[in-house]
């Protein structure tokens, strides 16, 4: 088995799982034009969701994906309508406040299921070729994160997904035209929740378990959205995969917590060097 | 009359939107200038880029003689030139009197500087922050909502706040955004009673932008009409119905306050 | 212009007297040393949150990583006392500067951005050294030990063991002499071009503020503050450990300032004593303290804005406000 290689598979296939994560926080920023610090979170319940039903003797992904979407969307509703959409205009509410959603899930998390990481059983291999183990997890995840990117850019550029576009483009023409731009933000903060905890069962049998793993796929979903914008899902794509394969590498190279400081150099020099030639929403200078 | 502000070849584009091609604009020392055009002209995009707001893409601007195109708008401010917005945003946990001590706080060595010693604003030259703050309150017609927050002033009030704001660094140059929109005729009458009384007692030159020629023709030596990021004419206030078919359609002061963010009356 | 009636700050200072007077007699009513130790510690995080409330709340900045200068004064003492050997009182002036210019380049990188990113990269600053100082192990002097990560590294005082009723008091002296500073800076000139600032940064850039430099200020102040409440832990706690610089207790800052009240500096300094010591002092496991205190958080965001200190400010200004329009009729 050539490592380097696998390493580089495996973070193809999380990147991907990224990827769809990031495709959802860009959502919430177009949509509900908020920095949500929240989606992290959502991730994490994602994987628990996974780790619980495989306790359970649940092993099939597709419960655990199917369970963790509807679980996280019942929560984002919840949060977007109760929280979110009141507070939207107050930058410094949404911040602390889905920080605060954030935090207080990963207290609740560490009080049941304890500080330590914890796993799922990864299940047989798929296939071996070349040297390079292709893992049922890393196929299944990838082709599923893959369409549901493609659902996802399908279903924007359809015509449900117009209301979406018009709350995003100009609220005040969407209000007049008599929909209910409220609904919109807040089903919209939950589907892209849903999401986010999509991603994280899917990518829950592939790593480490515990209630701060969802720090690590904010900033990265934060590194992508402010980089390459909300417009081209496949720029997102493409950039949440490069990152996750980075991240991989440098786990794999240095150390597992080496990634986490490089992600983190990353957004810092991406908030620092002027993040211009992006769209109004993202811009985040004044002078 | 020398040359105080001089805005040359201004070039801004927003995007793909070309909104100022070149335009050039000039001021004297004591001259109260009108910028009169429609929406989307770009005036209101040549006030921001003289006040400091916004930088352009190509272009200068002189003042006094010195390039201040890359200066920041504070030091704008505190360098002679001050202006007031058409919506204006004050500050939600401040009263009257606070709002205007922050300008006064800032703009110091600027006012220092530019101090007339023979006391023609008939201040003592040796009074106090809060002294000046106070005679600067009762001069604009604030003085009964000194400790009033700001927030909760009415908009002729605001205005006047603005217009506190503005003069408090004892400025050579001051630009008015629209400052009698949406004014009741009272308000806008003692508007113009203070810019009068302003301009005779201290001289100081102004760039009145508005789309309202009654206005422009009351208090301005000079009126610049400008259409589609280029100056369309320039003269006698009186002329500006005869030469500016825009004028024409313009009527009298608002009496009913359009919504925000339209260009109001014009049309 | 001396406005009659009650003075512009309220009840506020017979208030905080009194308070003061009750921690002052506290541990007369025979309180154990865990108690003490408890509040101590309350003393502590109260003027951390109070320094938050400089550049997060007076200069309205969205601050997520303020455990950054905590962090940066605690190591700073452990290092130079257990490491190189000197005495504590130099590590401490030394921790102060290095928090300080923790602050000042804080300060340098996040002035021109817009608030929410602010807040990331505050919050990626502070978790950047928290990941840091987590893996980073170092060696005692003689090798016998190493430190570093949750173990901590120790802090040597020579006056080491405090005993509580020393630390007791001297943090709680700390607290009324911080309370006072901030209250003071809040009041001064730039305190108000701070308000401006967060108030309206258009209309305070009309005025004349140089906004990049005045936020700078903001956060160096609250760095050294900061800084200051991080070296009375080292010395009271004799530990620092990588969660000084965790996302939690920045966290907390944010959380004691919004629910006491933002800008107010007595609210985000009262929040923090009062709600600490109550959790911890009902032997709550930090989990559960930190749980409740983001459900605190969320519920303050989004039904009293202003927080418990400016709640009641407001109410007093309206009530000035009718006062005043009376007056003037």
């Amino acid at each position: 088995m050539t490592p380097l290689a696998q390493v580089l598979l495996d973070g193809l296939f999380t990147g991907a799982s990224f990827a769809l994560m990031a495709a959802g926080l860009a959502l919430i920023l177009g949509v509900v034009k908020v920095v949500n610090l929240s989606h992290g979170a959502f991730f994490t319940l994602g994987a628990y969701v996974a780790y619980v039903l495989d306790d359970r003797g649940v092993g099939n992904p597709f419960a655990a994906v199917f369970m963790a979407a509807v679980i996280a969307f019942a929560f984002g509703v919840f949060l977007g309508r109760s929280f979110i959409n009141p507070v939207r205009s107050h930058p410094f509410s949404v911040a602390v406040g889905s920080l605060g959603f954030a935090i207080l899930f990963e207290q609740a998390a560490q009080m049941i299921w304890g500080p330590h990481p914890i796993s799922i059983d990864l299940g047989d291999p798929w296939v071996a070729l070349g040297g390079v183990t292709l893992r049922r997890w890393g196929v299944a995840s990838f082709l599923l994160s893959l369409g549901l990117l493609g659902g996802l850019a399908f279903f924007l550029s359809s015509p449900w997904g117009l209301p979406l576009k018009l709350v995003a483009e100009d609220e005040e023409i969407a209000g007049s035209v008599g929909m209910d731009v409220e609904k919109i933000r807040y089903l919209t903060f939950g589907a892209a929740s849903a999401i986010a905890a999509v991603a994280g069962a899917l990518l829950a049998p592939a790593i480490a378990i515990s209630p701060t793993m969802g720090r690590v796929p904010l900033i990265l979903s934060l590194i992508v959205v402010i980089a390459s914008g909300m417009e081209k899902v496949w720029n997102i794509f493409f950039l949440a995969v490069g990152l996750g394969l980075l991240s991989n590498l440098s786990a794999y190279l240095l150390a597992p917590h080496w990634s986490y400081l490089l992600l983190l150099a990353v957004i810092c020099l991406l908030l620092v060097l002027r993040p211009t030639g992006l769209s109004a929403t993202v811009r985040g200078r004044d002078y | 009359m020398s040359e105080l502000l001089l805005a040359e070849k201004i070039v801004k584009s927003y995007g793909v939107n070309r909104v100022l091609r070149g335009i050039t604009l000039a001021l004297g020392r004591g001259e109260v200038v009108g910028l009169f055009g429609p929406n989307g002209s770009g005036k209101t995009t040549l006030a921001n880029i003289i006040s400091g707001l916004v930088p352009p893409d190509r272009g200068r601007v002189v003042f006094e003689g010195k390039d201040i195109t890359r200066l920041t708008m504070d030091a704008r401010f505190r360098a002679g030139i001050s202006r007031t917005f058409q919506i204006p945003d004050p500050y939600p946990s401040l009263t009257v009197v606070e709002s205007v001590r922050v300008a006064m706080l800032c703009g110091e060595a600027g006012r220092a500087a530019r101090r007339d010693p023979h006391g023609a604003s008939g201040q003592p030259p040796e009074s106090t922050v809060e002294e000046e703050i106070e005679s600067l309150l009762v001069r604009t017609g604030l003085f009964a909502q000194r400790f009033w927050p700001a927030a909760k002033l009415s908009q002729g009030c605001l205005r006047r706040l603005e217009f506190a704001r503005a003069i408090s660094c004892r400025p050579r140059l001051i630009l008015f955004d629209e400052v009698f929109s949406a004014l009741s005729a009272r308000d806008e009458a003692e508007m113009v009673a203070l810019m009068r009384s302003l301009h005779r007692e201290e001289g100081i030159s102004f760039l009145l932008i508005s789309h309202n020629p009654l206005i422009l023709e009351e208090l301005c030596d000079r009126v610049v009409a400008i259409e589609d990021g280029r100056v369309f004419w320039e003269g006698k206030p009186g002329d500006l119905a005869k030469y500016v078919p825009a004028a024409n359609h313009a009527h009298g002061h608002d009496e009913d306050p359009a919504p925000r963010g339209t260009d109001a009356g014009a049309k | 212009m001396k406005k009659p009636g009650i003075s512009p700050y309220g009840r506020i200072p017979g208030a905080l007297a009194a308070a003061a007077g009750v921690l002052l007699l506290l541990p007369l009513a025979g309180l154990d040393a865990y108690f003490l130790n408890v509040l101590t510690v309350g003393f502590l995080l109260a003027v951390f949150a109070g320094s938050w409330d400089i550049a997060g709340g007076l200069a309205g900045q969205i601050s997520l990583g303020h455990a950054l200068f905590f962090g940066t004064a605690t190591y700073t003492c452990a290092l130079l006392t257990s490491l190189a050997g000197l005495p504590f009182p130099l590590a401490a002036v030394a921790a102060l500067l290095l928090s300080v210019a923790a602050g000042a380049a804080v300060g340098v990188l996040s002035a021109p951005l817009k608030g929410p990113f602010v807040a990331l990269l505050t919050l990626a600053l502070g978790e950047a050294a928290h990941e840091f100082f987590l893996g980073q192990t170092f060696f005692s002097p003689r090798g016998a030990y190493s430190w570093g990560g949750e173990g901590g590294i120790p802090v040597l005082l020579r006056l080491q063991p405090l005993s509580p009723w020393t630390a007791y008091y001297a943090a709680l002296a700390f607290l009324c002499f911080a309370t006072w500073a901030m209250l003071r800076i809040a009041r001064s000139e730039e305190g108000l071009i701070w308000t401006a600032i967060s108030g309206s940064e258009l209309s305070a850039r009309a005025s004349g503020v140089d906004i990049l430099r005045h936020k700078r200020r903001a956060y160096v102040v609250g760095a050294a503050l900061a800084g200051a409440a991080g070296v009375g832990f080292a010395a009271c706690v004799g530990r620092a450990t990588a969660d000084d610089f965790s996302l939690e207790l920045s966290f907390q800052a944010a959380t004691f300032a919004a629910v006491g009240g933002r800008g107010t500096i007595v609210g985000p300094v009262l929040a923090a004593l009062v709600l600490h010591s109550l959790l911890q002092g009902t032997g709550i496991p930090p989990a559960g303290r930190v749980l409740t205190y983001a459900l605190a958080l969320l519920l303050t965001l989004r039904f009293f804005p202003g927080g418990v200190v400016g709640a009641l400010r407001e109410r007093a200004r309206s009530r000035r406000m009718v006062q005043a329009k009376g007056e003037a009729l």
